[in-house]
């Protein structure tokens, strides 16, 4: 019976995605009045499930139940598998509880209002993979599961940011978000490969001990555990925005505003912390990894915050704050405050959600606080500063402006040595060509790669076949 | 790399020696600056939204003028895309007869002109009207022909007899030809022969008709071909580059605006905040260009490359000690624009973020009511910071992109336009119009489409060709989009003049069988709205004036902290009216003003601590506090918002308040505490009040009174909307028009003002009384005013009425509602009216309402010429009786003087962001991010956008307003020479005009340069009991119709 609502918890969503999937494959998409009951049937239907598994656990005192799909991969041989199991536990169901909620809260928004967008579908396409990869993602039981899911909700996350593709904007931000996403997979990819070698598995039971969460005792020894934990970290930082990858999370903003709610305000964001709290017994083992969790998120919460306070435009100021709040958790995380860090999540997340919801109607807001209040609101802190270019103050508020230089920094010293590397390449097999050719060089050492994209005659492209004037 | 300590900028040693004199580059530099800002949008904070004509600062062209110079200068259409004209074309919104006849009058004598053969010139652009004349790259046009069919059928769309006519002069001529003597030597018989190879071998009497008319078109093509060939190559003009990042972007494909925009957005936006920011920019009062000085001037390990050639930038300027203008100066020459050029460069510069520039402008010039406005010169500051980043994005793209001894070039020949172009070998881009294979194309589907045979083609002379191509290239796609637009405009203006024609003349009713009367606003979202009611009642009598009531004032609601001015824009108002709890009531709303400042206290620190560290924790720990608020909200929207106000009852203002709309006696007043300070202009006095309603009154000829005159303002409230005060009240200026109804009933029910204006010869009858009310059109909600202060003799008379208003409301509702997708077409009135409520309250809701989407008319007349039509909303109806105006007609000018600026202001606006949503809209509204609480910007990062979302216009059919007046053409004509705004908005045809006899059907249209009679066609117009039948179960655009039941 428990078994039969977990498989519900999880076959909701991957049919939801079947259905969207298959139908937009034929060529056959759904009325948005099927999507939409579609949707919202699966969901309540995987909501229900899941708190009956919720109240069982309560009612029994059980505390894990474990869906074990065995392995759907397994080469002997090469000692690979790919093993599928899930886990239902005081970690994963308030989660899966949390995401059942808010992606039908959200679901149905988008609904109304994405109404007669041309991207209805595609949004709805990309919601359906979000939910499969972030239930995957909170139920896992090996790190391969986990995996699956976290690339799910990357993937479906890069889509959504990019989501009104016919501006550059969207596309740029959806892609740099992505490849700070694959630098965090990178992490996890190797930290899943140094598991399976250590143990020839990938469950995390292994790695953890075999206690319940949060009582499990790790297996490993504190070099092995500060080995796996930093790679663990650095996964979590790329997919949490915390330090240095803060940069992407504004930039995920471009999407249209459910999405930004729900994805980064809300559920993303908040994937790196879940990946640190279903390892976290692995911290217990190595003090030095512990400090460093918790150095990571002060610096975090300290910069996103001041960072926050410049903010001029409403998804932005929103965007560093949550940012702030995830330093936070990770840093409840390092000092073993588990439960704590995990109410602090959910609570998080409902709030940011509702406040990126309601980030449009930020005027009538303020207009009404002022009301209330009879007066203009303060601004803080007081009276402005006058101050010179050297001072503390102005050196802070362009390091906050500059949103803690981080995207500079990553610029720099990372994106701007790949590239050059690369188009030196491309200049060694340019002059290897031209030897060969004889063909006169070329001005921009930057090359060509996109059609001119200054303005082309629209009233002569308009329409086919028409000449202007 | 050497390079490194030669900026090309440092090495243009000759730029002091060719240097004018300060005083005139600085003139130059002012003039471009001044001009320049003529093109800026000039869109103000978001928070009060004013429409206006969108391309305001070409309103001295005639309208088909501006919008091409509108396109050459924003790179946005001009008209609808060819497509959807005939997708309009397609649903029968555009017939043969409207392109028939604009196309003849639009030739005029011209229509004649002899092309070829038999065709003349209204023929052939008949014909490009009414087929699609496709065209593409050489590539795919050799592919066409070879792969497809085309050379074997005659296109789909041809006009019957012109395949026929074709194929059977070939084949008359093939025969002809074939039985002279001279024939197998020409070389016209060498391409049949080698055609006839492809298409048949055997003789001619065994082929079929399909072997004719593949011979046809093979032949017609290689004609065509052949005749292209004599045609001479035709290029576009250039169009001409003023700024360097256009070459580099044309040459090395990199973008140098790209980073200056992210950094000077967000700078501009921090710089101008009005207080979204927990922190204010340091040095923000010293303005844009010192302050950015301080914020740029430092360097550290991680600042990129450019931005420490911005800093040494800085450095420089600091050191010199430049103001905005040196710098500016010092700039256009390390760039190397001479003087001749500066115009065009600063224009295009500051057009490179019209937005954020429009934006400062307007903080500079027009926002003395914004928490912080900017100081004056800022647009001049912020030139000077483009300016600096510019330069600095420049020469580290030239550092990094060319090679050393190209830039050792260019620090030798200095960074002009000229050089770098020539650096870069950069090609102005010169369309070639089309490619012979392209021309050949062309030609030979017009041959097709007209039904020219090859054999009578094959005789031209080339100049003959060449004169046929021009022919065709005279009328492009512009050209032709011109006419289409003029032939939907001409389809909706014949609908609507027949509509009004066929209106017979009623006898006024007689005073005593008239219920009671209705004014609302002029707007055209009232139109349904009193459609309604008459339906409901026949026996009302309803109005139109403009939505302030000539009541201009600045008001504050005893909720509200700020007077705001509820009148048109043009007007500025003298007085201030305060609400104000009644005496009794006093202390009760002290007590709740009281709890109301608490809590808002409360909910700001929650507001603001919810994004900070440690408060940040608090909040969020009890965030899933949230979710019930946040869940119940998307999923039952009504339902909260009922359960909130039940809540909010508590805090919210006693509605037993009154309007201090009277002069108070500053002397006497010190005691009344209550009262607020009293301000210069606090409140009207009688005579002011008598004026103020003797002109509304006479202006609508509003002279034979019922008992009761209700008076209704509108708004509208939404939820999740930052354009939210666009849908307000455009007469009130994007405010609310309740308080001005209000004031005017109070006035016109004061025995005092009814003394004053009887001396004048103004009788309001003692039984009459006026009630003040307000029309939310967005739920459709309807408040009344001051009703506790009803005599007890009208109060049956008020709820008879108020009952009737609100079954009105409901169909209302109803109507509305069948636009709305996510609707049921098949909703009860009562149903919804629920689904509008529900709407207004929805945080999901992308479409509150539908605001003027599908303005197109304006009537200015009494309603018995409109009453019983059918409008579908489109019409903005003014009251106006000719028989009570002067004769110089003083009140109509006075109305047109007011309401043809905010119509065709309104119209042109919707027209603009419709005809181009992302150029002159603010494109999608789904990811728009409010910024600085002065407008949005799309996504992370963006200019400011102007003008209305996609959202607003879906629906709306762009086509410039049509006024039709009750009045005489000399009338018209007259107050035309005396108003030379008006004059030039006709004339120059951004609007229509029509007038309409006050004592017959006839109408008078304004054509070319004067009116001309309309002879109305004869069509049956659908008679339906009422409005519902003719709107149920249609979505889309619908006729008009004679509703009998009003």
């Amino acid at each position: 019976m428990i078994d039969f609502l977990g498989y519900l918890v999880i076959g909701c969503p991957i049919l939801t995605l079947l259905v969207l999937s298959l139908t937009g494959l034929f060529q056959q998409p759904l009325p948005s009045i099927a999507v939409d009951r579609l949707t919202k049937t699966n969901v309540a239907i995987g909501l229900l499930a899941s708190i009956g598994i919720l109240i069982w656990m309560l009612w029994t005192g059980n505390r894990i139940r474990v869906l074990d799909l065995g392995n759907m991969v397994d080469i002997n041989e090469e000692h690979l598998h790919f093993h599928l199991e899930f886990i239902f536990d005081r970690l994963s169901v308030p989660m899966v509880l949390m995401s059942f909620v808010l992606i039908g809260v959200i679901g149905s928004f988008a609904n109304i209002y994405l109404q007669a967008d041309s991207g209805y579908h595609r949004f709805f396409l990309c919601f359906s993979v979000f939910l499969v990869g972030l239930i995957f993602a909170f139920l896992a039981g090996t790190i391969e599961t986990l995996f699956v899911g976290w690339e799910l909700v990357g993937l479906s996350s890069a889509l959504l940011i990019a989501y009104f593709h016919e501006r550059p904007a969207p596309v740029q931000n959806g892609l740099r978000v992505w490849a700070v996403y694959r630098v965090a997979d990178a992490a996890f990819l190797a930290a899943a490969i140094a598991m399976h070698h250590q143990y020839g598995q990938g469950e995390f039971a292994k790695m953890t001990g075999s206690g319940v969460w949060p009582e499990g005792v790790s297996t490993l020894d504190p070099w092995t555990s500060f080995l796996f934990g930093m790679l663990l970290l650095i996964a979590a930082a790329g997919k949490s925005g915390l330090i240095p990858f803060s940069g992407w999370l504004p930039r995920a903003m471009e999407g249209p505003t459910p999405s930004s709610a729900v994805f980064y305000g809300a559920l993303s964001i908040h994937l790196g912390a879940y990946l640190l709290l279903r390892v976290s017994p692995i911290f217990a083992e190595s003090i030095m990894l512990r400090v460093i969790v918790v150095l990571l998120g002060a610096s975090t919460a300290i910069v996103a915050a001041a960072i926050s306070r410049v903010q001029t435009d409403v998804k932005s100021a929103l965007a560093y704050s949550s940012v702030c709040q995830v330093g936070i958790i990770v840093m409840e995380i390092g000092f073993g405050w588990w439960y704590l860090a995990l109410i602090h999540m959910i609570g998080h997340a409902f709030l940011r959600s509702l406040q990126l919801l309601r980030a449009p109607t930020l005027l009538r807001d303020y207009r009404s606080l002022e009301n209330a209040i009879g007066g203009r609101l303060a601004h803080q802190p007081g009276p402005e500063i006058s101050a010179d270019a050297h001072s503390l103050s102005s050196r802070w508020y362009r390091f906050a402006l500059e949103r803690g230089y981080m995207d500079s920094m990553i610029d720099l010293y990372v994106v701007r040595p790949f590239c050059n590397l690369f188009h030196y390449f491309t200049r060694l097999e340019d002059r290897w060509m031209q030897f060969l050719s004889g063909e006169t060089p070329v001005i921009c050492e930057h090359y060509p790669t996109r059609e001119s994209n200054s303005a082309s005659d629209p009233v002569i492209a308009a329409s086919p076949g028409a000449n202007p004037q | 790399m050497s390079s490194h300590h030669h900026p090309p900028e440092d090495a243009s040693g000759k730029r002091l020696a060719d240097r004018p004199t300060h005083g005139i580059r600085r003139e130059e530099i002012q003039s471009a600056l001044e001009h320049a800002i003529h093109y800026l949008p000039s869109q103000g904070p978001i928070a009060i939204f004013v429409h206006h004509n969108t391309l305001h600062a070409f309103e001295h062209l005639p309208f088909e003028e501006a919008v091409v110079a509108g396109w050459n200068k924003y790179h946005s259409q001009p008209y609808l895309s060819e497509e959807r004209f005939r997708k309009e074309y397609t649903n029968g919104r555009i017939i043969d007869a409207d392109i028939d006849e604009v196309l003849k009058s639009d030739l005029g004598d011209n229509q004649s002109v002899p092309v070829i053969l038999d065709t003349n010139r209204f023929q052939l652009r008949r014909m490009m009207l009414g087929h699609v004349i496709r065209n593409g790259p050489d590539q795919e046009l050799l592919w066409f022909m070879a792969e497809t069919n085309a050379l074997d059928k005659f296109r789909r769309d041809i006009p019957a007899p012109s395949d026929r006519n074709i194929v059977e002069s070939v084949k008359q001529w093939l025969l002809r030809h074939a039985s002279s003597p001279d024939h197998a030597s020409s070389p016209i018989d060498q391409t049949i022969e080698s055609i006839r190879y492809e298409v048949n071998r055997g003789p001619l009497d065994t082929w079929s008709h399909e072997n004719w008319c593949q011979l046809s078109l093979r032949w017609l093509h290689r004609v065509c071909r052949e005749g292209a060939g004599f045609v001479g190559e035709v290029t576009t003009d250039e169009i001409s580059v003023h700024r360097h990042r256009d070459v580099l972007l044309g040459t090395c494909q990199f973008d140098c605006d790209l980073r200056v925009l992210e950094l000077l957005v967000r700078f501009l936006a921090s710089f101008t905040d009005q207080g979204f920011a927990q922190w204010t920019m340091p040095n923000r009062s010293v303005g844009i260009y010192k302050s950015f000085l301080e914020l740029y001037e430092v360097q550290s390990f991680f600042t990129e490359p450019w931005k420490r050639e911005l800093a040494e930038a800085i450095q420089e300027d600091k050191r010199a000690g430049r103001s905005a203008m040196d710098s500016i100066e010092n700039s256009l020459d390390r760039l190397g624009v001479p003087s001749g050029q500066i115009d065009d460069f600063i224009e295009s510069t500051l057009l490179a973020l019209p937005g954020w520039s429009g934006m400062i402008w307007q903080l500079e010039t027009n926002a003395e009511w914004t928490p912080r406005p900017a100081p004056s010169g800022a647009l001049m500051e912020l030139l000077a910071v483009r300016l600096l980043l510019d330069r600095a994005s420049i020469a580290n793209a030239i550092r990094e992109l060319l090679p050393s001894d190209r830039r050792q070039w260019l620090s030798e020949h200095g960074l002009s336009i000229e050089k770098l172009s020539e650096c870069l070998e950069f090609q102005e881009r010169k369309h070639v119009r089309q490619s012979v294979e392209q021309r050949a194309f062309i030609l030979f589907q017009v041959a097709q489409l007209l039904g020219w045979p090859p054999n009578a083609l094959v005789d031209l002379r080339p100049d003959q060709w060449q004169k046929l191509m021009n022919e065709i290239s005279d009328f492009g796609s512009l050209e032709r989009r011109r006419l289409f637009q003029l032939a939907y405009e001409r389809n909706y203006r014949t609908q609507l003049l027949d509509a009004l024609a066929s209106q017979s003349l009623k006898e006024p009713r007689p005073a005593e069988s008239i219920s009671f009367q209705l004014v609302t606003c002029i707007d055209d979202r009232e139109e349904s709205l009193r459609r309604n009611l008459e339906e409901v009642e026949p026996q009302v009598e309803t109005f139109g004036a403009a939505g302030f009531f000539s009541v201009p004032m600045y008001f504050r609601s005893s909720s509200d902290a700020h007077y705001i001015p509820l009148c048109p824009v043009v007007i500025k108002p003298q007085h201030f009216v305060d609400e104000i709890g009644t005496l009794s009531q006093q202390e009760l709303q002290r007590r709740q003003a009281e709890a109301r400042r608490v809590l808002g206290y409360a909910s700001h620190r929650i507001h603001l601590g919810s994004r900070t560290l440690a408060a940040g924790i608090v909040t969020s720990l009890l965030g899933s506090l949230a979710s019930l608020p946040m869940v119940a909200r998307v999923l039952a929207p009504r339902l909260t918002s009922q359960l909130r106000s039940l809540v909010s009852r508590i805090v919210r203002p006693n509605q037993a308040t009154m309007l201090l709309i009277e002069r108070i006696d500053t002397q006497n007043n010190h005691q009344q505490s209550s009262l607020p300070t009293p301000k210069l202009n606090q409140g009207f006095t009688h005579e002011e009040m008598a004026n103020m309603v003797q002109r509304l009154l006479g202006d609508i000829g509003l002279k034979r009174f019922s008992r009761l005159v209700i008076m209704l303002g509108h708004g509208s409230g939404s939820l999740n909307n930052p354009h939210e005060s666009a849908y307000n009240c455009g007469a009130c200026g994007g405010g609310r028009g309740g308080p001005n109804a209000r004031a005017f009933a109070l006035m016109a029910n004061d025995y005092r003002v009814r003394r004053i204006l009887e001396q004048r010869g103004m009788i309001i009858p003692e039984s009459c009384i006026f009630v003040g009310g307000y029309h939310n059109t967005c739920n459709d909600d309807i408040e009344y005013f001051d009703i506790d202060r009803l005599p007890p003799s009208h109060q049956m008379e008020f709820l008879d009425a108020q009952a009737k208003l609100d079954e009105a409301r409901q169909l209302n509702a109803r109507e509305r509602s069948r636009r709305f997708h996510s609707a049921p077409i098949d909703m009860s009135p009562a149903e919804s009216l629920k689904h509008v409520e529900g709407r207004s309250e929805d945080l999901a809701q992308a479409r509150p309402e539908y605001n003027h989407a599908t303005n197109a008319a304006c009537i200015v007349g009494r309603r018995d010429r409109t009453r019983g039509l059918f409008m579908d909303r489109r019409a903005f109806l003014t009251s106006y009786d000719p028989a009570t105006d002067g004769p110089d007609t003083p009140i109509l000018m006075r109305i047109l003087q007011a309401i043809i600026p905010v119509c065709s202001g309104i119209s042109l606006e919707y027209y603009f962001s419709t005809v181009d949503n992302v150029g002159y809209g603010c494109g999608s509204k789904l990811p728009h991010n409010i910024t600085s609480l002065l407008g949005v910007m799309e996504g992370a990062v963006s200019d400011l956008r102007t003008g209305l979302s996609q959202q607003m216009v879906e629906i709306h059919e762009p086509m410039r307003i049509l006024f039709v007046i009750e009045s005489t053409p000399q009338a018209l004509l007259s107050i035309m020479a005396r108003n030379p705004n008006i004059d030039g908005m006709i004339r120059k045809r951004w609007v229509q005009i029509a007038v309409l006899s006050p004592d017959s059907s006839d109408i008078q249209l304004f054509e070319n340069g004067g009116f001309v009679p309309y002879s109305p066609t004869v069509n049956q117009m659908p008679r339906v009991p009422n409005s519902l039948a003719i709107y149920q179960y249609q979505r889309g655009h619908l006729p008009f119709a004679k509703v009998t039941a009003s």
